[in-house]
């Protein structure tokens, strides 16, 4: 089912009213304008833009859980010192635990495993503070007047409806999936009229250009279009 | 308003070496390395060999005998668990407003409530079209202060649009503070809506 259909009505369970100004007055095929806003200017013609740097997350969480532990830990411990410094029999915990670390030899397989935890529970913070955080974030291009930075960060859920509106609005798309990582966009569309090959390239057309223009994102990412003839 | 990333992260990073290395030092006692490596640890070193344990009950002894060691026992505990209580409390962030120094005036006389502020620039930021929801706070110290700005864009417009809108509403906050710089962190993110597109 290649052969071109214009001016198919979009089945019904598919999109309901959306313009569609182009695909009676030109062939279908080459057609790649349909943004409601006027046509973009082409990117630092206008403004000066600059990058935004990745943000650093404040790493909040894990700094209130470490806290949290060390302070509990450090303050039973306090407590056993000066309980026992004051003459007082040792308590139960205290006395096994005492027990434990003076009797299991270190091939012994819960001190091993608890090495184990320990190294690599060490090894997770210190990546926690050495990377930035934040992935769900992606850095923007912003437009500089040197009067102090400005940092622009849009989250990648909101970066993926941007680019599901630009794919609805290509003639022939009847329904769109767009997922967002940090380098990598995937577009997966169904179309219901026209010719698949022809929708693709207008759909990686008008995508490119949404995130270029409209996105301004920092980095492009790579993008990755895939077309299905939907099912009716 | 501090924000506590470099705190956070260098203490964060400390802590993972101390676990780390202790880990790491217990593990290679265990898989008996150095006999294997044929590796021999400096003097002193601590667990060389499977059988040791990790405080052999004559080290136990022989400092809980000592009046010196619950002394400094119970000083040095009371000190990491204050230090780590500190960290705990620096945590939250601040909630009461405060005074920011307004610019080109001799040094705290002229002030300005933050909160004031905020609520003029999330006002102005509110106004600008394509925004459904803003949210601006300043922080960083008084004399020179940053904003962080949370966007919610309306379905159909763009980042493009709003960044150039948004870069005028903080020029008004900076000039109406009479600051000279006014760095500033945008976070923006779309409503959610259905794939019908409203134009």
């Amino acid at each position: 089912m290649t052969s071109r259909t214009p001016n198919t009505p979009p089945d019904p369970g598919g999109d309901p009213p959306r313009p569609r100004p182009d695909t009676t007055a030109a062939p279908a095929g080459n057609t790649p304008h349909h943004d409601p806003p006027p046509v973009e200017p082409p990117p630092r013609q206008t403004a000066r833009e600059e990058r935004s740097p990745r943000p650093w997350g404040t790493r909040r969480a894990p700094a209130v859980l470490a806290a949290a532990l060390i302070a509990v830990g450090t303050g039973m411990l306090v407590f056993e010192a000066v309980w026992i410094g004051t003459g007082h029999p040792a308590t139960a915990w205290w006395t096994r635990l005492t027990h434990e670390l003076a009797s299991r030899p270190v091939d012994d397989v819960w001190v091993l495993t608890g090495a184990a935890i320990a190294a690599a529970l060490g090894l997770w913070l210190i990546v926690l503070a050495l990377t930035p955080g934040l992935r769900p974030q992606l850095p923007l291009r912003v437009p500089t007047d040197g009067r102090g930075r400005m940092r622009a960060v849009l989250d990648r859920k909101g970066a993926a409806l941007i680019l599901r509106d630009a794919a609805l609005r290509v003639p022939g798309v009847s329904a769109a999936r767009v997922r967002v990582r940090r380098r990598r966009v995937t577009v997966r569309a169904d179309v219901s009229f026209r010719d698949t090959a022809d929708v693709k390239d207008e759909l990686t057309d008008a995508v490119r250009r949404e995130e270029r223009g409209q996105l301004a994102l920092a980095r492009t990412p790579r993008l990755a279009v895939r077309v299905h003839r939907s099912p009716t | 308003m501090r924000e506590h990333t470099t705190t956070n992260r260098v203490l964060l990073a400390l802590l993972g070496l101390v676990l780390l290395g202790g880990g790491l030092l217990v593990l290679a006692g265990g898989a008996d390395i150095y006999r294997r490596l044929r590796l021999t640890p400096p003097g002193g070193w601590p667990l060389t060999t499977p059988h040791n344990v990790l405080i052999p009950r004559a080290d136990q002894i022989r400092w809980t005998v000592q009046d010196w060691w619950w002394l400094s026992a119970i000083a040095a505990l009371t000190l990491l668990m204050l230090l780590a209580l500190w960290w705990l409390l620096s945590q939250p962030r601040r909630r009461h407003s405060r005074r920011l120094s307004v610019g080109h005036a001799p040094r705290g006389t002229v002030t300005v409530n933050d909160h004031a502020l905020r609520d003029a620039l999330t006002t102005d930021l509110d106004t600008l079209p394509g925004v459904r929801r803003a949210r601006a706070r300043f922080l960083g110290p008084p004399t020179h202060p940053r904003a962080r700005i949370g966007l919610v864009l309306n379905p159909g417009s763009t980042p493009r649009h709003v960044l150039e809108d948004l870069r005028d509403a903080t020029d008004r906050a900076r000039q109406s503070a009479g600051w000279d710089r006014l760095p500033t962190d945008v976070r923006l993110g779309v409503a959610r809506h259905g794939p019908h597109r409203a134009e």
